[in-house]
This record gives C-alpha cells, sequence and structure tokens, in this order.
C-alpha cells in the first residue's frame, strides 16, 4: 500500500487509485465514435478490444477514458513468459507462512478497474484463457490455487489490445477469445486531427510547422507496403515536434524522429528525406528571417 | 648531267611509261619549285616507284603532293614515308589514304606530331595490314579530337596493352574506341575495349559486333562509363517517390537511349514512363521523374484536349491506337522546331504548377537546378532563359509574391488550365516572338531546364473516352497485362520480356477477350470442351474451384498432377552457394542466436533434468497455504519446443523469367537463390519443412512439383533440382494452395504455415481476362487452408500486390518485397520472423 508520503512524492502511484477528481484527463483528440463506443460498451460492461498500429493513440485513448470515466487504471504489458499466476496472483512466503499476493487482474477485478492486457497476443494461450469467464455473461475470476472464484466489480472492465502485423500470423488470438469483445479499429488520425493533437501535444508549435509536419507525415505513411514494417506514428510526429521545438533545424528533427527510428535502407531514408525537404526546405524560421 | 637535266629526263621517261601522269606531275612540279631540282628529282623518282609499284598508289601520290607541300612546306619527309610502304605488297590502298591525310596531318598535328602520327601508323601496318590501312584511312581530325598528337597517343595507348595480350587489332578496335572517347572521354576506352577483347577471344562474331557499338553488352559496358546518376540502379528511390507524391503506380520502363542519342530524357506516353539509363545528377533525375510522371497525372494526354486542338487544325483524332504529335507542329513548317520549344515550354510550365500542388517546394527546386545548370554558352540560351523565367515566375506566384511573369503564361497557372490552353498560349507566344531560330537538333535539346523533356519524342498513348483521364483506375490499364483492348505499343523493342510473357497470355485469350470487354464476364473455359481433358490416369488429383458468379464451388474442376521437377542444376546451384555463402552463414548466425530461446528449458514439467526454483518455491508455498497443488516443478530441455512445420510454395510462371529492373540477371535467379537459402537455413533450424513449385496451363493440367519432401533430407539432387528451376506456364494459385494444404494432412504439428512465393496474380489462359474469378478463388482456397489449420502468408515481388493481396490473404497476411534483390536474403528471414 502506497504511503501518504509517497503519493505526494510521486514516487509511486497505486495503480488502482482511480484519477483524483480535478485533474485534467489526459490529452485525447477523437477521430471518430470511438469515446461514444467505448462509453456504449462500458456501461454495458462489455469487454473492449483496441486494434491499430503501432503509436496511433490507442494507449492515450484508454488513459483519457478511464480518467473521464473515474477508473483506476490497471495496465499489463503481456510478453511470451508471461504465465497466469503473473496476471492473477500467487501464494508467497513469509516467514512460516503463506501469504496469497493478488495478481494485477485480481486486483483490477476485486477493485472496479479497467485492466489494460497491452498486446495481448504476444502472451501464451494458456494465460489468455483466464480471461474467458471474464468476458461473458458470468464476468468472474476463477484463481484455482485458491479454488475461489472472484465475481468482478460491478465497474470493472477489462480492454485489450493488439496490433495486426505480419509477426502475429502464426500467434492471432483465438477466434473464440476474439468474439468475446467489442472492437474499436484505430487508425492514423486524419489530418485535421492530427494537427490539433501535435499542436496540443507540443504548445508552442508554429501552426506552420505543424501543417508541414502532418503533410510530411501522411506522405511517408504511403510507404508502408514498401519495405516500412511500421508506418510513420502520429507519435513520431510529436516527437519531431518537441525536437523542432527544442531547436533542431526542422528537416534534421524530422530525420532523427521519423526516418532514423523507422529504417536502415538506404532508398527508402533517401525517399523519406525527399519527402521531408520538400515540405521544410523552404521553411525559415521566424528568427532567421528576421535578421 | 645537272639536276635540272635530269629532271627533264624523269619526266620524259614518266611520260612514255605513265602518260596519264605526266600532267599531273608537271602540277605538281609547280607547287614544289622553291624546294630546288634537287628535291625535285627525289620526289619524281619516288612517284616512279610508286607508279611502278601500283599505278593508282601513284597517280594519288602525284595528285595530292601539292597540298602536302602546301601544308607542310616541306617534300622528303612525307615522301620518304610514302616509299616505306613499299616494303609491303599490297599496301597501294593504304598509299592512296595517306597521301590523302597527310596535308591535314601537318596542318593538325604539326611537323613532330605527322612523324609521330606516321610511325603509328607504319606500327599498325606492319603488325596487321588492314589495322595500317583502317588508320591511314580515319581522317586525322577523328583520331586526334582536337588534341594534337596527344589525342592519337591517347586513343592508341589502351590498345598497345590488349595487344600484347589479347592480340586485339587496331582494325577492330579503331570505329568503337573513336565513338567512345567521343560520348565518354578517353579514359573509358580501356575498360571498354578490355571486356571486348576478352569477348573477341572467346566469340569472333561476338566480339565484333561488340566494337561496331552493335551489342548490347558493349552498349552496357558504355553505359556503365557514362558518369551520372544510374536511373536503373536507383528505380527503386524513384517508384518509391512517384508512390509517395502522385499515390499510385506507374509502369516505368527502360527507354532505349544511348550516350550517342545526346543528351537524355525522361519521356512519357500517357501509359508509361522511359527513363534513360543515366540522368546527369539525381536532381534532375528526380525532377525528370516527377516531371514526366506528372504529365500523365495532369492531363498531359487527355483525349478531349486532343480532340480540340486536333479540331482546331481541322483534323480528326484518331479513335484508338497511339497518336503522333506531328500534327500539331506541321502548320509551323520551317518554324517547327521553334513552335514545339514554346509548346513544350507552356505545357511544361502548366503541368509544373499541378506538380506543386501535390509536391511542394517542386517550383523553386525546378528554378534552382535550371539556375544551376544554366550555360552562358547553350545554343538555345533564350529559350533556356524563357523557361527558367518562367519557372521562377510561377513559384513566385504560387508564393503569392510580385511575379515576373509573362502575363500570357499566367492562365496556365490555373487549375483549370488544359493541354489546349498551352498549344494556344504557346502560339501567341510564337507568332509574337522574335526569339532565334532553332538550329540544329543539339540546340533544340539545349532548350530544355533540367527535369523538362521534348514531348512529341512518342506517339500519345490516350486512355480511351470512358476512362477518367486523371483518375487513379488508369492504373489498370497501365498494367499491360491481359489487356485486351490495349493496342499494340508503338516502339516494340521497348517490350520487355514481362510484356513478351504477359502477351502469350493475352494471345491465348485473343479470341475471349471481346466477349468478356462486354460487361457479361463470361470466362470460356477451353477446359471444358471435349477432347481437351488429359486422359484417365494422368489427370492427377481433382480439386474444387470457387466460381463467384454463382457463388458456388464448381465440384471436381480443376486438377493437380504431381509431378518431380525434371530439370536439375547442380552447377548453378553450387554457384549460388558460393555466391550467397557470406548472406548464409549470417543466417546461420542469426538463427543460432535464436536458438537458445527455441531450444529454452520447458518449465513447470512434472519430470526433468533440473529443478524449475520458481515452480519449487511456488509448489511449497502452495502446500504450506493448505492446497495440493500439482508437483511440476522441473524443468526439462527440449530440441523440438516448437512444432512448426512449413511449406514452401514457389510460383514458376512463366514471368518469373523476366530481367530484374535493377538489373544483374532475372527473377529466377533469385528465386532458385531464395529457396536454396530457405533450406540452409531450415536446415539449421531444424522445423519439419517441404518445397514445392506449381504452375498451370488450364484448369486440368495444375503441375504441382515436389521438390523436396518433408521427409526427404536435403541431399544435392535436390539442390540441383533447386538450381535448375525455371519458369513456364501460367498461375493457379488457388488449385496449388488447395493441393498444398491437403499435403499437411500427413504432417503432426501445431503450427502449419504455408509459404507462397510469387510474383504477380493469379492468373490462367482460361480465366477468359476475369481477373476477378481465381482472385476470388485463391480468396477460397486461403480460407479453405485456415479452416484445415494452415495458415498461408504470401512473399511477392509485385509491387503491384497491395492492389490484390489484401483482398486474397487479408491484412498482415502477406510481404511486398519492392526489391526483387532482397528476395535471397529476405525469405529465411521472413520465415523465422513468421514462426517467432
Amino acid at each position: 500500500m502506497t504511503t501518504a508520503t509517497d503519493t505526494v512524492r510521486g514516487v509511486a502511484h497505486d495503480a488502482l487509485q482511480p484519477p483524483r477528481a480535478g485533474t485534467k484527463a489526459p490529452y485525447y483528440e477523437p477521430q471518430g465514435n470511438e469515446i461514444e463506443v467505448f462509453e456504449a460498451a462500458y456501461r454495458s460492461r462489455l469487454p473492449v478490444m483496441l486494434k491499430g498500429p503501432t503509436g496511433c493513440g490507442k494507449t492515450r485513448f484508454l488513459e483519457h477514458m478511464a480518467h473521464r470515466l473515474h477508473r483506476a487504471l490497471v495496465t499489463v504489458s503481456c510478453h511470451e513468459d508471461l504465465t497466469s499466476s503473473d496476471l492473477v496472483g500467487r501464494f508467497l512466503l513469509a516467514g512460516a507462512e503463506t501469504v496469497w499476493q493478488d495478481g494485477p487482474l485480481t486486483r483490477a477485478v476485486k477493485g472496479g478497474a479497467i485492466c489494460y492486457l497491452d498486446e495481448i497476443v504476444e502472451a501464451r494461450t494458456d494465460s489468455t484463457v483466464v480471461i474467458h469467464s471474464l468476458t461473458d455473461h458470468r464476468r468472474q475470476l476463477t484463481i484455482e490455487k485458491k479454488a475461489e472464484e472472484i465475481a468482478a466489480h460491478p465497474d470493472f472492465l477489462l480492454v485489450i489490445s493488439y496490433n495486426p502485423g505480419y509477426q502475429t500470423v502464426l500467434k492471432d488470438l483465438k477466434p473464440s477469445t476474439k468474439q468475446r469483445f467489442i472492437a474499436i479499429n484505430f487508425d492514423f488520425p486524419s489530418e485535421e486531427v492530427e494537427r490539433k493533437i501535435i499542436a496540443n501535444e507540443v504548445p508552442g508549435t508554429p501552426p506552420d510547422i505543424v501543417t508541414r509536419l502532418v503533410a510530411a507525415g501522411r506522405k511517408a505513411r504511403l510507404l508502408k507496403d514498401h519495405g516500412l514494417e511500421e508506418a510513420t506514428s502520429t507519435r513520431a510526429l510529436v516527437y519531431a515536434a518537441h525536437m523542432i521545438n527544442a531547436g533542431l533545424e526542422p528537416i534534421e528533427a524530422c530525420r532523427v524522429a521519423m526516418v532514423n527510428p523507422i529504417t536502415d535502407d538506404i532508398e527508402l531514408t533517401e525517399a523519406l528525406l525527399e519527402i521531408v525537404k520538400a515540405h521544410f526546405s523552404q521553411w525559415k524560421s521566424p528568427t532567421a528571417s528576421t535578421g | 648531267m645537272t639536276a635540272q637535266e635530269r629532271v627533264q629526263r624523269l619526266l620524259h621517261e614518266l611520260g612514255v611509261q605513265y602518260p596519264f601522269a605526266q600532267r599531273p606531275a608537271l602540277a605538281a612540279i609547280e607547287a614544289l619549285q622553291q624546294h630546288g631540282d634537287e628535291v625535285i628529282v627525289r620526289w619524281l623518282e619516288a612517284a616512279r616507284r610508286l607508279l611502278e609499284f601500283n599505278r593508282d598508289a601513284g597517280r594519288v601520290f602525284i595528285l595530292t603532293s601539292a597540298r602536302a607541300e602546301a601544308a607542310s612546306e616541306i617534300v622528303l619527309p612525307w615522301t620518304s614515308q610514302a616509299l616505306k610502304f613499299l616494303h609491303w605488297p599490297g599496301s597501294a590502298g593504304a598509299i592512296e589514304h595517306f597521301m590523302r591525310s597527310v596535308p591535314d596531318a601537318y596542318a593538325a598535328l604539326g611537323h613532330a606530331g605527322q612523324a609521330r602520327w606516321a610511325e603509328i601508323g607504319f606500327m599498325w601496318y606492319s603488325r596487321h595490314s588492314e589495322s595500317g590501312r583502317v588508320y591511314f584511312a580515319t581522317p586525322v581530325s577523328d583520331l586526334a579530337a582536337r588534341q594534337g598528337i596527344t589525342g592519337i597517343e591517347q586513343l592508341c595507348a589502351p590498345l598497345e596493352e590488349l595487344y600484347e595480350s589479347r592480340k586485339l587489332m587496331l582494325a577492330t578496335y579503331l570505329s568503337g574506341a573513336l565513338r567512345v572517347r567521343n560520348l565518354l572521354g578517353a579514359q573509358a576506352i580501356l575498360p571498354w575495349a578490355a571486356q571486348g577483347a576478352e569477348i573477341m577471344q572467346t566469340a569472333r562474331a561476338r566480339g565484333e559486333a561488340y566494337f561496331r557499338l552493335e551489342s548490347e553488352e558493349s552498349l552496357s559496358v558504355l553505359l556503365e562509363h557514362v558518369p551520372g546518376f544510374r536511373m536503373g540502379q536507383r528505380q527503386r528511390l524513384l517508384t518509391l517517390l512517384l508512390t509517395v507524391w502522385y499515390e499510385r503506380d506507374f509502369d516505368v520502363n527502360e527507354s532505349s537511349w544511348s550516350p550517342e542519342r545526346g543528351r537524355p530524357f525522361v519521356e512519357a506516353d500517357g501509359r508509361s514512363l522511359h527513363i534513360p539509363a543515366v540522368m546527369p545528377d539525381r536532381e534532375e533525375a528526380i525532377l525528370a521523374v516527377l516531371h514526366a510522371a506528372g504529365r500523365i497525372v495532369f492531363g498531359g494526354f487527355d483525349r478531349s484536349a486532343l480532340a480540340a486542338i486536333f479540331r482546331m487544325l481541322g483534323a480528326e483524332l484518331p479513335a484508338s491506337g497511339p497518336v503522333s504529335w506531328a500534327p500539331l507542329f506541321e502548320r509551323y513548317g520551317p518554324g517547327m522546331l521553334r513552335f514545339r520549344l514554346l509548346f513544350d515550354l507552356c505545357e511544361a510550365l502548366r503541368v509544373d504548377a499541378c506538380v506543386q500542388r501535390v509536391v511542394p517546394n517542386y517550383l523553386e527546386r525546378l528554378a534552382e537546378a535550371g539556375a544551376a545548370r544554366r550555360d552562358p554558352l547553350n545554343p538555345a540560351l533564350p529559350y533556356y532563359d524563357l523557361a527558367l523565367a518562367s519557372v521562377r515566375g510561377a513559384a513566385a506566384t504560387v508564393r503569392g509574391k510580385a511575379a515576373d511573369l509573362d502575363p500570357r503564361m499566367r492562365r496556365l497557372l490555373e487549375p483549370g488550365a488544359t493541354l489546349v490552353d498551352a498549344y494556344r498560349i504557346a502560339d501567341e507566344i510564337y507568332r509574337a516572338s522574335a526569339l532565334p531560330e532553332v538550329e540544329d537538333l543539339e540546340a533544340f535539346y539545349a532548350a530544355y531546364l533540367p527535369g523538362h523533356a521534348p514531348q512529341a519524342t512518342r506517339p500519345a498513348q490516350i486512355p480511351a473516352n470512358d476512362e477518367p483521364a486523371q483518375g487513379e483506375s488508369g492504373t489498370d490499364t497501365s498494367n499491360g497485362v491481359n489487356d485486351g483492348e490495349t493496342p499494340e505499343q508503338g516502339e516494340a523493342q521497348e517490350v520487355n520480356e514481362q510484356g513478351e510473357a504477359s502477351s502469350e497470355l493475352t494471345q491465348q485469350q485473343g479470341g475471349d477477350a471481346d466477349s468478356s470487354d462486354g460487361g457479361t464476364h463470361t470466362p470460356k473455359f477451353p477446359g471444358s470442351e471435349p477432347g481437351r481433358a488429359a486422359d484417365g490416369d494422368n489427370k492427377g488429383k481433382p480439386y474444387p474451384e470457387w466460381d463467384y458468379r454463382d457463388n458456388r464451388y464448381r465440384q471436381n474442376w480443376s486438377w493437380v498432377q504431381q509431378k518431380p521437377l525434371a530439370e536439375s542444376n547442380l552447377a548453378e546451384a553450387n554457384k549460388l552457394t558460393a555466391q550467397y555463402a557470406s548472406t548464409l552463414k549470417r543466417l546461420k548466425k542469426a538463427i543460432q542466436t535464436q536458438k537458445p530461446t527455441r531450444m529454452a528449458p520447458k518449465v513447470r514439467q512434472f519430470e526433468g533434468d533440473e529443478i524449475d526454483l520458481n515452480a519449487a518455491v511456488a509448489y511449497l508455498t502452495e502446500l504450506r497455504a493448505g492446497t495440493s497443488p500439482e508437483a511440476a516443478i522441473y524443468r526439462r530441455r527440449e530440441v523440438r519446443q516448437r512444432e512448426v512445420a512449413v511449406t514452401l510454395l514457389a510460383d514458376i510462371s512463366t514471368s518469373i523469367m523476366q530481367h530484374l529492373p535493377e538489373g544483374g540477371g532475372r527473377l529466377v535467379d533469385r528465386v532458385r537463390a531464395g529457396v536454396l537459402l530457405f533450406a540452409e537455413s531450415m536446415e539449421e533450424v531444424g522445423d519439419a519443412y517441404s518445397i514445392a513449385a506449381f504452375c498451370s496451363k488450364y484448369r486440368d493440367n495444375v503441375n504441382y512439383y515436389t521438390i523436396k519432401d518433408f521427409d526427404q533430407p536435403l541431399t544435392t539432387a535436390i539442390k540441383g533440382v533447386i538450381g535448375g528451376m525455371s519458369g513456364r506456364l501460367a498461375t493457379r494459385m488457388g488449385a496449388a494452395i488447395r493441393h498444398a494444404t491437403a499435403r499437411f494432412a500427413a504432417v503432426e504439428s501445431t503450427r502449419r504455415l504455408l509459404l507462397i512465393l510469387s510474383d504477380g496474380r493469379p492468373e490462367d489462359y482460361d480465366d477468359g481476362g476475369d481477373r476477378r474469378y481465381l482472385h476470388e478463388d485463391t480468396r477460397m482456397a486461403v480460407k479453405e487452408a485456415v479452416t484445415r489449420g494452415v495458415h498461408p502468408f504470401c512473399v511477392t515481388v509485385d509491387t503491384m500486390a497491395n492492389q490484390y493481396l489484401p483482398q486474397i490473404f487479408g491484412r498482415g497476411h502477406y510481404m511486398v518485397l519492392d526489391r526483387m534483390d532482397s528476395l535471397p536474403n529476405k525469405l529465411p528471414e521472413i520465415y523465422l520472423k513468421l514462426r517467432r
């Protein structure tokens, strides 16, 4: 349990703590009706699946929704070695005694939080089956080791995410798992929305820069099926804006934020840089042009 | 006897013996008079000896002497040079050539130079009389190339080496070498000639064609030495940029440009881009490709606009087929080139203004490149400057600044401007302007800004009426494959091998094309005709095929015959193994580093070699907590933790025989290498795998070649078969997928992967041009495979694949390799990623 001082110092923050009233919700710019869909799903307590490419705002969306619905958010990043005990909980030795320690999923179930299993396909199938009983009408979590069945808190909601990339061909979710979810498709936002996002994320970016960044990003995404495994994300654009704000030349900022991280291919690098240069080579920083 | 008397006597004798020579001799003596009688005597003696040697040679000697003296102001040196030929019987022709060249040699090279020139010639004559003759027959100005004797030395130096080592003769070498030097400079001669000498030694006729610059290999060696930006090697970058800016695919062909044709241009014909092998630099190449594609996209070949122009001229636009631009210029008569320049300038400005709308900063870039390349000695400078000024004006206008643009041209910057406006405005400017005449083609070419190109060099391939001129749907026809209504290409030699392969398909369907274009979409099935079906035993295994039009399966429709691949080429396999040895080493290393995770001990086992500490603690804890946990507290190392079985199914239709757009061989070489590397990597990985290939001709003849079965080891025989893989027939993918899926039945593994290697869309001779039919069938075959627990994944090198693969395989279940060259490396990598 976190102590009061910890909370004050900001060192630790209990995942089960709902967002404090009065704080501002994390910024999220809706791309479509996803907020309404999520709210409707939450009202009916139906589990939700967020699908979409890396860096298009899935996690941010969920943070925003958790705040909006005033629910705590418990995030578990799934990986290959994740076992069901990691999710549900396990006995621990404490002196001569044993103590049962709830896993994050169990805590969320009990505490009425939103539990977010990020990149669920990465987890092994035996750990994904524990969620089955939670995702249908039963809304129960079975803890085999304690021979317990926990009925979920009325506010509990399960959310999973996955990125249907080609690496997941052999690891796709089972159809029986998939069909238990309401699925919201995410994609990179529209031009207008993306401009708003960058302007909001990096306050003080000149609107001209924002426009050019977004236009360059859209063009860069067209190279997705030409050798790029992941398209230029909104996050990369935000990073580029940060770098420009920190004083880097725009072309250089784009190179380090949008080009270098995603490819080592020479031709792709050149093509991406062509895009960046076309958008920025006529750009003069306001300070430079006055001189 | 005085010298004068001797002159008289010699002249008399000459007149008696050779009456035809007396009069010219007298005329020559007149010219030589100032050198005194002694000299004339020696000259006359030489003339007589030469006449004795050969009448024609002597006569030419006498006739050309006056000019030789005039150029050299001496007599004896060239006289004695001429006499040297007397050593060689049959050198009469050479004497003639020599004497005719002497005056030029003195004029161009000076005395010392002339002596050296003659010396080199004699040396060659003594080595090989034909070479000597050719040498002297070649005009001195060509040999020297305005560089005096140095030019000749430079020309002959590479040859000396090759004569020593490879017995290359000057006669073979000279004409080509001269052209090579003119095009690319002296330094390009040696590598070009060295290659030629090598060919000459193995195949004489080929070598001669090489030195006449007539063979492909000669041109390609030359192109390698043309300085500048290699379009072929960088084609991927260029197509990436086209994709980025125009958001569609273009058909890009290499044009038949060679350095002799003057300045290289990227040309558009309404359907395709034609790029030269080399452009001067990257900037010009990019601008040119963007501009040429812009012409296609922004109505440069708009049917209605062209029809309007033709109407203005009182002509009729041909309803179909390629359209010549000539009628547009005919009425300008001698001013035609001038008008063409102005028309191209206006049209280029119009297109550039449109391109600027999709490519930011394009006009500035063009203006910068234009300014950088401005040459004050440009023979067409007024035109060049006019174009440059118009681009600058347009760039300023776009930025909303005061623009110094000809008011007549302003209309061209408006979004609604068309080809007709460009033609009208060009005419207006032509009538009012006092621009100088364009003298020759060189000046004409020099008038274009970097990136711009003469338009009318290729007949326009105008999209048909019902197609939107600017629409994306144009991509279908630009593909050219299976296009029933496509008129024959204007330039047949431009059609590449891929085109040939597919035209074979088109011809096969010739009769069917019309009916399927009528909108009924009823593919005909030659296979359904009686007698076509193969008989009994060889018929193979039947599979259903999905017919989307009836929404049902046609039972027992496609017949798959499984057979071994007969061809084998172990030498090729060994060559590929050697060639890709380093890649393979790298792959194997990568696999080994992956192994520890793959070999990771199984945790929480009921039995095993070691104790799983975490599990043991958990077990004890739970025990103490009063539950009765399962005693799974061991770890066990196991080699095959993941049961994956994979079939690599290669499409070996005719199209894999195409040459790679980036050069360096054919696609089939990469396919062989890819399959071979895949096999070698799989041996390292240890998963069960099989390799098969397929092709088809009609529904009842789908060939499925098993190259390596699951339970077979990888033997040299199998490697040989992989080395011998070659392309044939068409691609009935659905049937092949069904058969491959069926073959998985015998394999025990939890995960089954069907890796399909393809280079184009599913197609067969009997699909009647209805692409959708086999697409839909393949889609169904994929679905069936998934239900049977087999995961199909398609790796393709067809860059157009984005148009159809998502529908067939679904998002994320295919991968487009846009560089065929990368296939061998990528194929094993893709598998490793997939199985992770």
